[in-house]
């Protein structure tokens, strides 16, 4: 990277395909801006992410990992996105403990309706993760 | 005080009746002082068991070979196994039946209480001996006593006890067909989790700097994972051989197969690797501690343990452990669960 170039930190943005997905499209329907760092990935629910995608996205280079959801009692499965709940807290305060800055994680409920909500948390999350630089600790040495 | 003798009658009895296939228990080791797990199917053997202070070692493992056996060899068990379980270990078995991952009618649990004491951490013991080996181990109401060539010598059990047993909360093995020694839950040697809470007192940047130390340090040798009764998956998630490969499995297959986690021993690997452990052991590790006694370069990994156990307790009100009927802590939720974090 030169120096003139300006750090954009990368977020992957684990997404439920039945409510931050549609929101994330409905966000990019209405024009609404927001910056282009999140990389999305679609899952069912948010109760399928397994902590270690998480880990996994870190390993492989993310500056930022992001999982978003229906809100509580919207859940399609109507239950997955409690036990996401836990599971993510858990591993939050797991990153944490280990010493990286916990705002490198973040969790949202964002309907399908919430466009603008969607390109609010993207927008807050990275200016929250570009002071914090690139994400070395969990990050495979090799891609460095 | 605990009577060995007791252990070894029910023991002998049990076998005898052929109420037990077996009996899973300790017995005086090669090395020194230590005790090794003993497995006994002949009656006359039952005098071999021993109950001393380093009896450390978390003998439902062996639950877990013996159902992985008698799962190998296609049959069903035909009575059931006896163990010696101290109160962790109890717990570890609760949590396999919790998980279904046998009957609770193929093991009868021969529970020894913890008193007042607990096992002895050889780490801590070493600089006590005056470099000497000690050869036999004993409890005497709170202390120890170790025979070395300088003859007796009597320490304060607090003093060169494990970490975990000075923090245990409940050294008695609630779930238990038969039970030896009194129940001392509540007395308290040191507060729960008070080596994490030193530990968590650190700034951030200390706390990186200690544990990217140490995950430098594995060398993914993997004995912690051997050692743990939890760790029973058929496939671990690390071992990517594991997955079939035919001889119909191309060169692109093998290539592009997820590896969620490199065997490499480098520091994010290895990250990668403690941390999901320490996930898949949230709600269910019963801090036996025996991964950070097996782990050749001393990683602390019962702080991550540790760490897991507390939130669930603090965040969930989950106790691992507690009983059989309960469920499991990520495979449940409570509608108060904390979710403050959520933006």
């Amino acid at each position: 990277m030169s120096e003139q170039q300006v750090y954009e930190p990368r977020i992957v943005a684990f997404l439920c395909k039945w409510c931050s997905s549609a929101g994330s499209d409905l966000a990019g329907v209405s024009r609404i801006q927001y910056p282009p760092n999140a990389t999305p990935i679609t899952v069912p629910c948010t109760g399928a992410i397994s902590p270690m995608y998480i880990m996994s996205a870190f390993n492989k280079g993310a500056d930022g990992v992001l999982v978003s959801g229906c809100h509580i009692g919207d859940c399609h499965y109507i239950e997955g996105n409690f036990l996401a709940r836990r599971k993510m807290k858990l591993i939050m305060e797991l990153i944490e403990f280990i010493g990286v800055e916990p705002n490198r994680f973040r969790m949202s409920w964002v309907s399908a309706a919430e466009g603008a909500k969607f390109a609010q948390v993207i927008t807050d999350f990275v200016d929250d993760l570009k002071p914090l630089g690139p994400q070395d600790k969990l990050k495979k040495a090799e891609l460095t | 005080m605990i009577n060995i003798q007791d252990i070894r009658d029910t023991a002998r009895d049990m076998l005898a009746k052929g109420e037990v296939r077996a009996v899973i228990g300790y017995r005086r080791g090669s090395r020194g002082m230590l005790a090794e797990p003993a497995f006994i199917t002949d009656p006359e053997q039952a005098n071999e068991l021993v109950w001393d202070p380093t009896c450390f070692h978390n003998l439902s493992l062996y639950l877990v070979h013996d159902r992985k056996f008698l799962a190998h060899i296609r049959k069903n068990p035909n009575a059931p196994v006896a163990i010696v379980a101290k109160g962790c270990d109890a717990r570890s078995i609760v949590v396999l039946l919790q998980e279904h991952y046998f009957k609770r009618e193929d093991v009868y649990i021969i529970g020894v209480s913890c008193e007042g004491t607990g096992v002895v951490d050889e780490r801590k013991l070493a600089p006590h001996l005056n470099g000497f080996q000690a050869s036999n181990a004993a409890f005497d109401g709170d202390d120890f006593v170790f025979t070395t060539a300088e003859g007796e010598k009597r320490l304060p059990a607090r003093e060169v006890m494990a970490d975990r047993c000075l923090e245990c909360r409940i050294p008695f093995p609630k779930e238990h067909n038969a039970v030896f020694g009194e129940d001392k839950t509540g007395r308290q040697l040191e507060a729960p989790f008070a080596a994490l809470t030193r530990f968590e007192a650190q700034e951030a940047g200390a706390r990186w700097d200690f544990w990217s130390h140490h995950f430098d340090r594995c060398i993914r040798c993997f004995a912690c994972r051997s050692v743990c009764p939890m760790c029973y998956c058929d496939e671990c998630v690390v071992d990517s051989i594991t997955f079939p490969v035919t001889h119909e499995t191309t060169a692109e297959e093998k290539a592009n197969r997820i590896r969620w986690i490199e065997r490499s021993a480098t520091r994010s690997e290895n990250i990668t690797y403690l941390m999901t452990r320490a996930m898949h052991l949230a709600g269910r590790c019963t801090d036996c501690s025996e991964c950070e006694r097996a782990c050749p370069v001393n990683i602390p990994l019962r702080l991550l343990n540790n760490k897991m156990e507390r939130e669930a307790r603090e965040q969930f009100g989950f106790e691992p452990g507690a009983s059989i009927g309960g469920q499991s802590l990520v495979a449940s939720f409570l509608d108060k669960d904390p979710g403050d974090f959520i933006r």
